[in-house]
C-alpha cells in the first residue's frame, strides 16, 4: 500500500492477513456483503489509464470510457465466471437436463438425396407399446429460417426432402431403444428426384430445383443468392507489374464442438413452452418457434442451457428444437432428443465447400490496384446464413489494404447436401486466405518482402475501405511489426533450408453486424440489459447474451464490477432464460462484447449514479469529488471521509427498494447506400496478423506446423486470458482447416466422414507453439476500447500456413485442405518440372530484393507517422480508401475520377467476362422471363 | 448412441470359455469374443454386426500373461509399453497406437485380431441402408461391393492394426485355442486374404497369446506408420523392418493398412538377397518392390495412390533407421 493515499491515521500497520477483522482496528467500515476479502483493497493504479492519472500506459490514445475505469477488474487476467461450474462437471449441458417423466425423441432422417414424400403411414409406429406421440411434416408446415429474407425450412419436411439425413417425421417413446425400434416402422412413399452435388452444376437449369422463390427464382437454376460489386477505377488493372491469378477449391468445414446438438421441450401446466437448448442465437430459436407453433412468443421460455461449443454451428433456429415442441405439445409430456455426432454432421452449418478465383495486380508504385474475386460457394441444402457469407466472402476480403479497384461476383447455389451456414470467421475465411496468397505471390514477382508490400498498403485508422466500411480503431501495423518481430522473420524469410518454412496472413473482420437482422437499427437497440441491486448489495445482471464459452457472461460481469468498483463475485449474470433477459441478438458476428458490454456499461452507469448521488447525500462531495473504489465510496482529497457502498446503496434504496437500471447499445449511423452495403458493416473492425513455421517432409507431404506468432488488434483486452485463449484456440480451429479437416462426400453423395475418427480435427500433437501476442488500438467506441477477438484470429493462420510451405518446398498449393496427398502430388509434380531424380534435390525459394524494396519501405515508414497521428486523433483529416492513388478525401470519388464505379449490377459487356460464379448473371430471374413473355 | 442388447460371458479359465462358446454355438447363436473392446464395442453402437452374446477373456488368467518372449492377448497397449524388458520394436509400435486413453483399454490380442475398415462399412445403420448395405454386412442382401462396385465375391476392407507387421517382421507365433485343441501358427499364416474372413480363427477359436522366437531380442527394427494425426488415427500406411544388424539375409518387411491383411514381403526380399547387397541401390529398388507388392484400394482417409506411393519413403526409412543401407 506504499504510495497509496492516507487512510485511518495512525491505523495503517497491523493488517490481519486471516481475513478477520480486529475490534478498533478495522480500515474502514464493514463492507458490503459479498467478496471474498472482507477488507478494502487499494485502487490498482497499474489498471487505471494514464490519461485520468493512472499508470496504464495509452500508445494509442485515451477513451471515453477511462473515466469509468476503477482498476477493479479490466484488463486483468481473470477466470471466467461460469469456469468453476464446467470444471467441476456442474455445467447443465442440453442432454442435462432432466425433467420428470421424460420421453425420448427420436428423429426419422431421410436416407435419400433428393425426393419427394408422396405419403407416409404411422399405423404401425403408433401400434408400437411404449410409443408416446409421432409428428410429422404436416403437423407445422409454416416455414422458417435463421434470416427473415430466406425462410426455407420446416419443423420436418413438407413435401420433398432436400439432401440425406434432412428430418422426414419425429417420435417419442418411454425409451430411447423403443423411439429406435419406432424409427423403422415409418412406412413411406417416395419419389426420388434427380440430386446435384456439384456446385458448378447448381448454376444449371434443372427440373426440379431443391426451392422455389417464384417471381426471383433464378431461371430454373439452384442458385439461391448472387452477387455483383464492383468499386474503383478498373482501369487502374491494366498493363499491372505484378499480377495474381489462383483458382481455389477448398473444402467444407464443421464446427467440431464437443457437445452435439440436444433439446428439452416441455409444455408447462399453464400451457407454456419451456424449451431447453443449448443455443447462440436464443431470440431466433424463440422467434422461430413461434411462427411454426402459433403461439405467441410470450407464450414460450427459451431457456438456453450452457452451450458446449457454438463457432456458429447453433445460431439458427432448428428443426430438432420444433420436433421436440411439437411431440410434448402432442404427448403433454417432456420431450428430450439429443443428437448422434452423424446427426450433428447432417444439420452442419458448417464452413460452405467453395471454388474461389482471385486475381489480384499491383502497380509500379507496389499499390494494390486490383482485387477481382469471384466465388461460388456450396449451400447445401437451406439458405441459413448464406445471404450474408454471398456478400462476405467478397466485401470482407478488402481491408485492411488500401485498393484501386475492387471486383466481386459471387453465387451460392443449393445442392443436395447438409446446409452450410456461419462458422468462426464467417465468409471471410476462404477467401481472405486466397487473397493473402495472392500477396505473397506479388511479393515475389516484385522482389519485396511481403510484410513490407503489406505496410506499404494499408489503409490508416479512422479511414473508409473501398466498399465504404467505417474503420475506427486499427492496429493492423502495429500486428505486422509484433509478429515480423517476434518470428525472427528477417533472418528466416525465404533463407530456410529445404522442408522448413515461414509464411504471413493478416485478417480482417467484423466487430458485431451493423444490422440487426430482425428489425431498423434505428428503431430498436442492438442489445439491451437490465440491472438490479437489492438490499443484499449482489448485483444481477439481466443479459440475454449467449455464453457459448467464449466468455460473454465473464465480459458482462467484468464491465459492470469495473464500473461499480465491485469484486466480480457480486456480480451475477443471469442469461438464461428468455423469461427474464431482455432481449439479444445473440453470440454471432463476433458482436456480444462490443454491443451487450457496451449496454451493460451503459446500465451500470446509471446505478453508478444512483450510488454516488446517496453518497453525496450523506457525505455532502459532489460526485465529481467522490471516488468509487472496491465496496467504498470516498472524498477524492480525503479518503478517510467516506461511506461503504452498503450505506450508500441502502441510502439510495430509500423509498424506493431495489435499484433498476436498464442500458442499451445501437450503433452509430454508417455505410453506403448501394445493394449490400449493409453486409460487412461493423461498429469497428478487428485486425490480425500471424507468422505461421513450418516443417514440411518432402517426401511424405506431411506438414507440421511448429510456431506461430499470433497477433490480433482487439482493442483493448478486457480480460487478456480469455483473448490468449481465443487466439490459441482460433488458430486450433484454423489449422484444421488448412490442414486436415473436411467433409468428404463420396461418389455417391453420400458424407463419408460423419464422425471424430475420420473427420479429422488436429490433436494436441497437430497444434504448434502459440505466441499470442494482443494489440490494443483503443476503440473509440468499443467498451472500454474492446473489440472483438473471437472470429478475427482465425483468419490469418491459413494464408500463413499455405504461405510457409510455399517457402518451404517453393509449391503454391491452392487446394484446402493440405493433406499429405495433395502436398506430395504438389512436390511431385515440382519435381519432375525440374527434371529431378529425388525430391530432396528441390530448390528452396530465395529472396534478392528488387528496386521495389527501397521504396516501400520507406513508403510504409511514413504511413507509420501518419498512422499514428490518426490513431491519436491527433490528425482528423478525412482519409478514404484511393488516398493513396491520389486522390482528395473531401470530394466523392465519382466526381473526380473518370470511370469511378460504384455498381451493385454487371454492364452487359462485362457479363461475357465473369467468373465462374459471375455465371449465374447470365441468367434472369422467373420476374424478368415473365416481362419477356 | 445406443448399445444395442447383449448378453456378456465372464468366464474365468479357458476351458470355461470353450464350453460357453461351444454352447452358444450348439444353441445355433452366434457371439464375438472382446478383450478391450475398443474395436468390437464401438462398431456395436453403430450396428455393425452385433451379436447376441459376448465373451470376454478378461478373467482368463493365461490371456493376462506379460513377458518379453510370451505376451497374453489380454495385454492392454499401455502396459505393453510400460513393462520392463519388452522388445523396442513392439514398444515402438505400440506407442504409436491410437491415443493414450485407448490404449488403457485396447489389447494385444484386439489389436491383431482388428475387424478391416473401409468407408462404406463403418458407418451408422441409417447410413449403410442407404447405401443399400455392402458386402460386408449386407444384411442378407447379398449387397456388392461399394469399393469396387460389380464384384461380390471379395471384401477389401483394410486391415489396420499396427502390431501385427511387427510381430511378423519379428518371427512371432500365435497360440489359438479352440474346443479342439490348442495349435500353434506363425502369425503370417493367421492372416487370410478377404476382409470379412480375415485370419483363419474357426468358429469357437480365439488367440490366446503371441509367442516371440529366442532370437528375437538379437533383431533390431523399424517401424514406420503414416497418419494424418499422431494420435486417435489408425495407420494408412505402416511398414516394419527387422534384422539382425549386418546380416542382410535376416531382413524381413512386413507391412500394414494397405490391404485387408497385413503382408510379410518375403519374396521381395529374397530377390535383392540373392541378387547381392549393393548398398542405395539395393534399398531403392527393394523399396520400389515393396511399394508396386501393395495394391491399396479407396477406403481410407488418404487416396489409394498416395499410399501407395509412400510405401517406398516408408521403407527406405525403415532401413535407414535399422542402419541397413
Amino acid at each position: 500500500m506504499s504510495g497509496g493515499y492516507r487512510q485511518q491515521p495512525g491505523k495503517s500497520s497491523g493488517k490481519r492477513r486471516d481475513g478477520k477483522r480486529v475490534a478498533g482496528q478495522q480500515k474502514f467500515p464493514p463492507p458490503g456483503s459479498g467478496g471474498s476479502n472482507p477488507v478494502m483493497e487499494p485502487r490498482d493504479l497499474n489498471f487505471i489509464p494514464e490519461s485520468v492519472g493512472g499508470k496504464e500506459p495509452q500508445p494509442a490514445g485515451s477513451h471515453i470510457h477511462d473515466r469509468i475505469r476503477t482498476g477493479t477488474v479490466v484488463g486483468k487476467p481473470l477466470q471466467l465466471v461460469d469456469s468453476n461450474a464446467k470444471v467441476t462437471g456442474q455445467a447443465w449441458y442440453g442432454d442435462d437436463v432432466r425433467l420428470a417423466n421424460e420421453t425420448i425423441g427420436k428423429i426419422l432422417r431421410s436416407p435419400h438425396h433428393y425426393a419427394k414424400i408422396i405419403s407416409i403411414d404411422t399405423t404401425r409406429v403408433e401400434a408400437l407399446p411404449g410409443v408416446i406421440s409421432v409428428a410429422t411434416g404436416q403437423d407445422a408446415t409454416n416455414r422458417f429460417g435463421v434470416l427473415p429474407v430466406t425462410k426455407d425450412e420446416h419443423a420436418m419436411s413438407v413435401e420433398k426432402v432436400r439432401h440425406m439425413g434432412d428430418l422426414v417425421a419425429c417420435v417419442c417413446a418411454e425409451t430411447e431403444a423403443i423411439a429406435i425400434e419406432a424409427l423403422a416402422l415409418f412406412d413411406i412413399e417416395w419419389e426420388i428426384l434427380e440430386p446435384v452435388f456439384d456446385r458448378k452444376k447448381g448454376l444449371e437449369d434443372v427440373d426440379e430445383p431443391i426451392h422455389w422463390r417464384g417471381k426471383y427464382h433464378l431461371s430454373r437454376t439452384n442458385v439461391q443468392k448472387r452477387v455483383f460489386q464492383e468499386f474503383g477505377d478498373r482501369s487502374l488493372v491494366d498493363n499491372p507489374h505484378a499480377a495474381s491469378h489462383g483458382k481455389w477449391s477448398m473444402e467444407g468445414v464443421h464446427h467440431g464442438f464437443t457437445e452435439p446438438h440436444a433439446v428439452v421441450a416441455h409444455w408447462d401446466p399453464n400451457g407454456r413452452l419451456q424449451l431447453y437448448t443449448p443455443q447462440q442465437v436464443p431470440h431466433y430459436t424463440h422467434r422461430a418457434l413461434s411462427t411454426v407453433l402459433e403461439v405467441p412468443m410470450h407464450q414460450i421460455n427459451v431457456i438456453r442451457t450452457f452451450v458446449g461449443g457454438g463457432f456458429g454451428g447453433k445460431s439458427d433456429p432448428f428443426p430438432h428444437e420444433m420436433c421436440a415442441a411439437i411431440l410434448s405439445r402432442k404427448s403433454g409430456r417432456p420431450v428430450r432428443i439429443t443428437f448422434d455426432r452423424e446427426e450433428v454432421y447432417w444439420i452442419n452449418r458448417g464452413r460452405h465447400p467453395s471454388d474461389i478465383e482471385v486475381k489480384m495486380t499491383a502497380d509500379d508504385s507496389g499499390r494494390i490496384s486490383g482485387f477481382d474475386i469471384d466465388a461460388l460457394i456450396d449451400g447445401g441444402g437451406f439458405a441459413s446464413f448464406g445471404h450474408v457469407t454471398s456478400y462476405y466472402n467478397g466485401v470482407l476480403a478488402t481491408a485492411p489494404y488500401e485498393l484501386g479497384s475492387f471486383h466481386y461476383t459471387g453465387a451460392r447455389v443449393w445442392t443436395n447436401k447438409p446446409a452450410s451456414g456461419a462458422m468462426r470467421g464467417h465468409g471471410a475465411v476462404n477467401t481472405r486466405c486466397a487473397v493473402e496468397v495472392g500477396l505473397d505471390e506479388m511479393a515475389e514477382q516484385m522482389q519485396v518482402d511481403p510484410i513490407d508490400l503489406r505496410l506499404a498498403n494499408l489503409l490508416p485508422p479512422h479511414s473508409r475501405t473501398i466498399t465504404g466500411f467505417r474503420i475506427t480503431s486499427n492496429g493492423m501495423r502495429e500486428a505486422l511489426e509484433k509478429v515480423r518481430e517476434g518470428s525472427d522473420w528477417d533472418n528466416k524469410f525465404r533463407k530456410l533450408p529445404l522442408g522448413k518454412g515461414i509464411g504471413v496472413g493478416c485478417g480482417f473482420f467484423i466487430s458485431g453486424s451493423g444490422l440487426p437482422i430482425h428489425w431498423d437499427p434505428n428503431r430498436f437497440p442492438h442489445a439491451t440489459v437490465h440491472i438490479q441491486v437489492d438490499m443484499d448489495g449482489g448485483v444481477t445482471v439481466h443479459t440475454g447474451a449467449a455464453d457459448i464459452g467464449q466468455g460473454s457472461t465473464t465480459a458482462v460481469a467484468q464491465v459492470v464490477a469495473e464500473v461499480l468498483a465491485l469484486p466480480i463475485e457480486m456480480i451475477h449474470v443471469r442469461s438464461h432464460e428468455s423469461d427474464t433477459s431482455p432481449v439479444d441478438l445473440g453470440s454471432y458476428s463476433s458482436r456480444v462484447t462490443f454491443m451487450n458490454a457496451n449496454a451493460a456499461i451503459r446500465a451500470a452507469l446509471e446505478i453508478r449514479e444512483q450510488i454516488l448521488n446517496a453518497a453525496w447525500d450523506m457525505l455532502g462531495y459532489h460526485p465529481n469529488t467522490l471516488v468509487l473504489n472496491d465496496r467504498r465510496i470516498y472524498y477524492k482529497h480525503d479518503p478517510s471521509i467516506g461511506v461503504s457502498y452498503l450505506q450508500a446503496l441502502h441510502k439510495a434504496q430509500e423509498d424506493k427498494g431495489a435499484l433498476i437500471a436498464s442500458g442499451a447499445y445501437r450503433s452509430p449511423p454508417m455505410g453506403g447506400v448501394h445493394k449490400g452495403a449493409a453486409a460487412g458493416l461493423a461498429p469497428a473492425y478487428s485486425f490480425s496478423s500471424y507468422v505461421a513455421e513450418v516443417d514440411v517432409d518432402v517426401e511424405l507431404g506431411l506438414v507440421k506446423c511448429t510456431n506461430v506468432w499470433a497477433a490480433h488488434d482487439c482493442g483493448k483486452a478486457l480480460n487478456p486470458l480469455a483473448v490468449k485463449g481465443q487466439i490459441i484456440g482460433s488458430c486450433h480451429m484454423g489449422l484444421g482447416q488448412v490442414l486436415s479437416e473436411k467433409m468428404v462426400y463420396g461418389r455417391t453423395g453420400h458424407l463419408q466422414n460423419a464422425n471424430l475418427l475420420d473427420y479429422k480435427i488436429p490433436s494436441i500433437h497437430e497444434m504448434p507453439h502459440v505466441e499470442p501476442i494482443i494489440i490494443e488500438s483503443c476503440d473509440p467506441e468499443g467498451p472500454f476500447g474492446a473489440k472483438e477477438a473471437g472470429e478475427g484470429p482465425l483468419l490469418p493462420i491459413l494464408p500463413a500456413v499455405v504461405n510457409a510451405v510455399y517457402d518451404a518446398v517453393g509449391v503454391r498449393f491452392r487446394d484446402l485442405p493440405l493433406t499429405p496427398d495433395v502436398v506430395f502430388k504438389g512436390i511431385e509434380r515440382k519435381r519432375r518440372s525440374l527434371k529431378l531424380e529425388d525430391s530432396l534435390d528441390l530448390p528452396s525459394p530465395r529472396l534478392e530484393y528488387g528496386p521495389m524494396q527501397e521504396p516501400l519501405m520507406q513508403r510504409a515508414a511514413e504511413h507509420k507517422v501518419r498512422d499514428k497521428a490518426r490513431q491519436r486523433t491527433e490528425d482528423t483529416s478525412h482519409y478514404v480508401n484511393g488516398v493513396l492513388f491520389g486522390f482528395d478525401p473531401n470530394i466523392p470519388l465519382e466526381d473526380q475520377v473518370d470511370g469511378w464505379r460504384m455498381a451493385t449490377e454487371p454492364d452487359p459487356e462485362q457479363l461475357a467476362e465473369l467468373g465462374l460464379a459471375g455465371k449465374a448473371w447470365l441468367k434472369k430471374t422467373q420476374r424478368e422471363m415473365g416481362d419477356d413473355a | 448412441m445406443l448399445m444395442p442388447p447383449f448378453t456378456l460371458h465372464h468366464p474365468n479359465s479357458i476351458a470355461e470359455a470353450i464350453t460357453i462358446a461351444s454352447n452358444i454355438i450348439t444353441e445355433g447363436e452366434t457371439f464375438d469374443w472382446v478383450a478391450g473392446g475398443t474395436d468390437v464395442l464401438p462398431n456395436y453402437k453403430w450396428r455393425i454386426n452385433p451379436k447376441p452374446h459376448v465373451i470376454s477373456l478378461a478373467n482368463i488368467p493365461e490371456a493376462k500373461q506379460l513377458e518379453p518372449y510370451e505376451i497374453g492377448c489380454m495385454t492392454s497397449l499401455s502396459s505393453l509399453t510400460e513393462a520392463n524388458g519388452m522388445h523396442p520394436l513392439i514398444v515402438e509400435a505400440a506407442s504409436k497406437i491410437a491415443s493414450s486413453l485407448i490404449r488403457k483399454s485396447a489389447t494385444v490380442g484386439g489389436n491383431l485380431c482388428l475387424d478391416t475398415r473401409c468407408f462404406w462399412y463403418n458407418q451408422s445403420e441409417d447410413w449403410r441402408r442407404s447405401i443399400d448395405w455392402c458386402h460386408k454386412a449386407d444384411c442378407g442382401t447379398g449387397a456388392d461391393c461399394r469399393v469396387i462396385p460389380n464384384q461380390n465375391t471379395l471384401c477389401v476392407a483394410t486391415y489396420q492394426g499396427d502390431l501385427a507387421p511387427n510381430f511378423m517382421a519379428l518371427g512371432a507365433t500365435i497360440t489359438l485355442i479352440s474346443p479342439e485343441g490348442e495349435r500353434v501358427i506363425p502369425l503370417q499364416e493367421f492372416y487370410q486374404l478377404d476382409g470379412m474372413k480375415k485370419n483363419v480363427l474357426k468358429e469357437g477359436e480365439f488367440l490366446l497369446k503371441v509367442t516371440l522366437p529366442e532370437d528375437a531380442f538379437d533383431l533390431t527394427g523399424s517401424y514406420q506408420k503414416l497418419r494424418v494425426r499422431e494420435s486417435w488415427d489408425f495407420p494408412e500406411a505402416g511398414i516394419a523392418i527387422t534384422w539382425r544388424k549386418g546380416d542382410y539375409k535376416t531382413l524381413k518387411i512386413a507391412s500394414t493398412a494397405l490391404e485387408s491383411i497385413p503382408k510379410l514381403h518375403v519374396e521381395q526380399v529374397d530377390s535383392i538377397i540373392t541378387e547381392g547387397w549393393s548398398k542405395d541401390e539395393s534399398v531403392n529398388t527393394l523399396s520400389m518392390m515393396v511399394r508396386k507388392s501393395v495394391k491399396p484400394v479407396n477406403n481410407t482417409a488418404l487416396p489409394p495412390n498416395y499410399r501407395k506411393s509412400v510405401v517406398r519413403v516408408l521403407t527406405k526409412r525403415a532401413l535407414k533407421n535399422i542402419g541397413c543401407e
